[in-house]
C-alpha cells in the first residue's frame, strides 16, 4: 500500500501557484518595510543615514551625488503618488544598460536600501513609476578601482517573445505525441491486454513528463493528468485521484480491467482536453525562466524521493524525461543567455552528468532501478548532481525576468 | 515600452493592500529575546578553531560523502569550503548579485551576517584516502575507520564519512545559517551522509554543564592553556613526555585526530534507577558533580586511598575511563560532549543522548585505550552508541592565500 498522504508531501494539483506565494511574501516584506519606516526607533532611524535618493516622476535620482567605488547602500525613497520600481543602471561605457541593483515594488512614501558594489564609471537611477514611461535620473560619476557586483543587461518582454513561441511549438508537438500514446494505452486496457497496457503506460507518461508541466503550467490539467495522492483524503481510493499515477496504481496492483478502463478512458479525455485547450493556455514570458529550475526542483522533490511512484518503479525514467523538458527551456533561452550568464556552460556540464547518472540506471531490457533500490553512493551522486544543477539553473529565472527598460 | 509584464507588475499591484494593514509593535517580546552576537573567532592560524576552543552552546556535526569526480574537483571543494568558512566566521555583507540571481545569502541572520563566534572545524575520514583521489600515500598514520566495540550497536547510515564539519556557535540560528550556506556551495562535490545537532546546557547551577542523564560531563579535561600538555596529548606528530608519535606525513602538522561517537541515552530507563546506583555507575554525586570520595566538583578522586572501591567502585565510569595512574596519563583526551535531542523512537521513548566528540594525538593510544577499558562497564545498559566516525581535523588555514587541505593535496 502507498503511504498515507502527509501534509508536507505537497502535490502539484493543490499547491498555490508559485506566483501567488510570491505575492503573499511580498506583501509581508513590504509591510515590514512600512513598519520599519514609521515605527519609532526602527532601523531606518538608527542607521547612519546615507543620502536618500528620490524615486518620482519629477525628481528621479535626486539626492544621489556619487561616491567612490566599492560596496555601498543606496536608499531609494518613493516620493511619487504611485507605486514604483527602481534600478541602478550603468550609463555609457562598456557596461551601458547593465543593472547593478533594483528595488521591486516600492510603495508610496516608503524607502528601501539596496546593496550594490559599484566599480568606476557613470551610473543613474531609472525610475519605473506605475503607468509611466521609464525615467532616467541624472548621471552620477563613481571614481576608484573596486570591482563591481555581478550584473547584466535586463530583458524586455519583447526579447522573450521569440523563445516563447518556439517553446509553445515544442509543447504543441509534445501534446500531439501524448495524445497518440495515451490513445494506445487506453486501447490496450480496453482490450484487456494488461501486459501491453503496462508497456504502453511508460512512454505515454514519459511524454507528458517532457512537457515541463511544473507548478501549474497547464492549469487544472496537470492535476487531472498527472496528480498524486497528496491532499486527497481518500488517498489512492479518492475519486479525485485520476491520471497517469492512478492508472499506474491499477496496473501494478492487479486492478480489474473494467475499473481500469474507466480510469484510462478518463485520462484519455483529459489529454484530449489539454490538446484542445493548449492554444488558449498561454504561458507568460516570465514563466520561461522560472521553468528552467522549477522543472528540476520538482524532479528532486518528487522523483528522486520516489514520492510519486505508484508501483512502476520508474521515477528515474521520469527524471530523465523531465531533463528533456528542461533542456528545451534552456535551449530556447540560450541565444539570450549566452552573453548574460557566464555559467551557462556549467549548466550543460551538470545537465549531462545528471543524464549519464540517471540513464546508467536503465537496464538492457529497458527496466529502471526503483529509487528505493539505489545504493547510498548512487543516490548521493544523483541527488548531489541534480542539486548542483538546480543551483545553476536558478539564476536563469532572475536574469530572464522581463523588465521595463525603455 | 512594455507594460503589464508578468510577475513584476503583478507584485506592484499587491502593494496597495499592504500599506493599509495595521501595524503591531513587538517591543516587549523582542527585549526578552535580545541576545547580541558574539565577537568573531579568528579563522586563520596554525590550528583550526573548535579544537582547543571553549565549548559552544550550539553545534551541528555533519558527515559528508565526497562525490567530486576527481582530485581537481576535490581541491575546488576544499577551496570553496575555505572561502565560505572565512566569510561566515568573519561576518559581513553578503555579496550583492543585482539581477543576476537569487540572493547570495539566506537572510536567516539578517541583511548583514554577524560572525557570532562561529567556528567550523573540518576533518577528513580514512575513506577519503582510498583510490578515488590518489591520496592513499597521504593518509595520516593513525587514521582508520571507526571500529565496532562490543557494547556498540552501530547503524552504517550513521557511521563514517569522507569529510566532517563540526559547526559551533553561541546561537542555533548562526549554526543553521552556516550549515545552509556550506551545503549550498558544495552540493555537486559532497552530500551529507549523516547529521546530528547538539547543544551545551548552561551550568546548572554552576560548574561543568550537565548531560541528559543529569550528571556533569567533562569535568576532568586536560588544560587547553597548557601548551606543553596540548603538544603531548592533542596535536598530531608532536612529541612529549609520553611518546614520540612518529610516522606522520609532514602535512599533518597542526592537525588533530577527532573521534565522534553518537550515543543514545535510554533516559526513561535511567530515570527508573535509584540515585545511589546512578552515582555508583558514574563515580560522582549527581547534584554537585563531586567524586564520591570528595566534596566539590573539582576535588580530584584519590584512588590509591580507595584500592578496593568502597567510596568509588572499581567499575565506576570515571575510574575505568581515567584511573589517574602514570601509565594511563598518556591516554587522556580533550572531550567536548554535546547533548542531542531527536524526537521519539517507535517505543514512545525520547530519542536523546550525547554527541561525544574528542580530540587527541593518537586514536589507538587514547580514545581506543579508554573505550577498551570501559567495555562492560555498568553504564552500558543505559546507553547505546549507534554512530559516529574517526576523522583527522586538518591543520589550520594559515592566511588568505591558504586553504583547507592545501598541504595534504600539494
Amino acid at each position: 500500500m502507498p503511504e498515507a498522504p502527509t501534509p508536507d508531501d505537497g502535490v502539484r494539483r493543490w499547491r498555490p501557484s508559485r506566483r501567488q506565494v510570491v505575492v503573499t511574501l511580498v506583501v509581508l516584506v513590504v509591510l515590514g518595510a512600512v513598519l520599519i519606516a514609521v515605527w519609532p526607533g526602527g532601523t531606518a532611524q538608527q542607521a547612519a543615514a546615507p543620502a536618500t535618493i528620490t524615486v518620482s516622476r519629477s525628481n528621479c535620482g535626486q539626492g544621489w551625488t556619487g561616491s567612490s567605488s566599492g560596496a555601498q547602500t543606496l536608499t531609494l525613497a518613493n516620493r511619487d503618488s504611485s507605486n514604483a520600481d527602481a534600478d541602478v543602471v550603468a550609463v555609457g561605457g562598456p557596461n551601458n544598460g547593465k543593472v547593478y541593483g533594483e528595488v521591486d515594488g516600492l510603495g508610496v512614501n516608503t524607502s528601501q536600501p539596496v546593496q550594490v558594489t559599484l566599480g568606476p564609471g557613470t551610473y543613474a537611477i531609472r525610475c519605473l513609476i506605475e503607468d509611466t514611461d521609464p525615467i532616467m535620473g541624472p548621471t552620477v560619476r563613481i571614481g576608484g578601482h573596486a570591482t563591481h557586483n555581478a550584473t547584466a543587461v535586463p530583458f524586455s518582454n519583447s526579447d522573450l517573445l521569440a523563445p516563447l513561441k518556439t517553446y509553445q511549438a515544442y509543447l504543441a508537438t509534445g501534446v500531439a505525441d501524448l495524445v497518440t500514446k495515451t490513445d494506445a494505452l487506453d486501447t490496450a486496457v480496453k482490450a484487456g491486454n494488461l501486459a501491453l497496457a503496462r508497456a504502453d503506460w511508460l512512454p505515454a507518461h514519459l511524454t507528458y513528463e517532457t512537457l515541463g508541466a511544473a507548478y501549474s503550467a497547464f492549469g487544472d490539467f496537470d492535476g487531472q493528468i498527472n496528480g498524486g495522492t497528496a491532499g486527497l483524503p481518500g488517498g489512492v481510493n479518492d475519486p479525485s485521484f485520476t491520471g497517469f499515477h492512478r492508472v499506474e496504481y491499477g496496473l501494478w496492483h492487479g486492478e480489474n480491467v473494467a475499473s481500469l478502463a474507466t480510469v484510462t478512458d478518463q485520462l484519455d479525455g483529459f489529454v484530449h482536453g489539454l490538446q484542445a485547450a493548449l492554444p488558449k493556455i498561454e504561458p507568460q514570458t516570465v514563466d520561461l525562466g522560472l521553468r528552467a529550475h522549477e522543472i528540476m526542483e520538482n524532479t528532486l522533490r518528487f522523483e528522486l524521493t520516489g514520492r510519486t511512484d505508484e508501483g512502476s518503479g520508474t521515477s528515474l525514467a521520469t527524471a530523465d524525461a523531465n531533463l528533456v523538458g528542461d533542456r528545451e527551456v534552456v535551449g530556447v533561452l540560450r541565444p539570450l543567455l549566452a552573453t548574460r550568464y557566464p555559467q551557462l556552460s556549467d549548466v550543460d556540464t551538470w545537465s549531462q552528468r545528471f543524464q549519464a547518472l540517471v540513464e546508467a540506471q536503465r537496464g538492457q531490457d529497458g527496466t529502471w532501478t526503483p529509487v528505493s533500490q539505489l545504493t547510498t553512493a548512487t543516490r548521493e551522486r544523483l541527488t548531489g548532481t541534480l542539486s548542483q544543477l538546480v543551483e545553476l539553473l536558478a539564476p536563469i529565472a532572475a536574469i530572464t525576468e522581463p523588465r521595463r527598460v525603455s | 515600452m512594455t507594460r503589464g509584464v508578468g510577475r513584476r507588475s503583478f507584485l506592484t499591484g499587491a502593494l496597495l493592500g499592504a500599506a493599509t494593514a495595521a501595524a503591531v509593535p513587538a517591543g516587549a517580546a523582542e527585549s526578552q529575546l535580545a541576545d547580541g552576537p558574539a565577537p568573531a573567532v579568528p579563522f586563520h592560524g596554525v590550528n583550526q578553531a573548535g579544537i582547543v576552543s571553549p565549548l559552544a552552546r550550539q553545534s551541528a556535526f555533519l558527515s559528508f560523502d565526497v562525490i567530486a569526480a576527481n582530485r581537481t574537483e576535490l581541491t575546488d571543494l576544499l577551496r570553496t569550503l575555505t572561502d565560505r568558512v572565512r566569510f561566515l566566521t568573519g561576518g559581513g555583507q553578503p555579496a550583492p548579485v543585482g539581477i543576476t540571481g537569487p540572493p547570495s545569502d539566506s537572510g536567516v541572520l539578517g541583511a548583514s551576517v554577524p560572525a557570532d563566534g562561529l567556528m567550523v572545524t573540518t576533518g577528513v575520514g580514512a575513506s577519503l584516502f582510498d583510490g578515488r583521489y590518489g591520496l592513499a600515500d597521504r593518509k595520516p598514520a593513525r587514521l582508520t575507520a571507526m571500529r565496532m566495540f562490543p557494547d556498540d550497536d552501530l547503524n552504517p547510515a550513521w557511521c563514517h564519512g569522507d569529510l566532517l564539519l563540526q559547526v559551533a556557535a553561541p546561537h542555533n540560528d548562526t549554526v543553521l545559517h552556516a550549515v545552509r550556506d556550506l551545503t549550498r556551495h558544495t552540493r555537486g562535490a559532497m552530500q551529507v551522509r549523516w547529521r546530528l545537532d547538539g547543544f551545551t546546557s548552561p551550568p546548572r547551577p554552576s560548574g561543568t554543564p550537565r548531560n541528559l542523564m543529569g550528571f556533569k560531563d567533562g569535568t576532568a579535561n586536560p588544560s587547553t592553556s597548557d601548551t606543553k600538555l596540548m603538544n603531548e596529548l592533542i596535536w598530531a606528530g608532536k612529541g612529549g613526555a609520553f611518546s614520540q608519535p612518529g610516522g606522520e606525513p609532514a602535512w599533518t602538522a597542526g592537525g588533530s585526530y577527532h573521534v565522534v561517537r553518537l550515543i543514545r541515552m535510554l533516559v526513561e530507563f535511567w530515570d527508573r534507577v535509584s540515585i545511589s546506583e546512578q552515582e555508583n555507575m558514574f563515580g560522582r554525586r549527581r547534584d554537585s558533580g563531586a567524586p564520591l570520595d570528595g566534596n566539590h566538583e573539582f576535588d580530584p578522586p584519590d584512588y590509591p586511598k580507595d584500592p578496593v572501591g568502597t567510596a568509588i567502585p572499581l567499575t565506576a565510569h570515571i575510574r575505568m575511563a581515567n584511573p589517574r595512574t602514570a601509565k594511563t596519563d598518556d591516554n587522556r583526551i580533550l572531550r567536548h560532549g554535546y547533548n542531542y535531542d531527536l524526537g521519539m523512537d517507535s517505543s514512545g521513548n525520547l530519542n536523546q543522548g550525547l554527541i561525544f566528540s574528542c580530540f587527541q594525538q593518537d586514536i589507538q593510544r587514547q580514545f581506543e585505550a579508554i573505550q577498551t577499558r570501559l567495555i562492560g562497564e555498568p553504564l552500558v545498559d543505559y546507553i547505546s552508541p549507534f554512530g559516529g566516525g574517526y576523522f583527522f581535523a586538518l591543520p589550520g588555514v594559515h592566511d588568505s592565500s591558504d586553504h583547507f587541505g592545501r598541504s595534504m593535496l600539494g
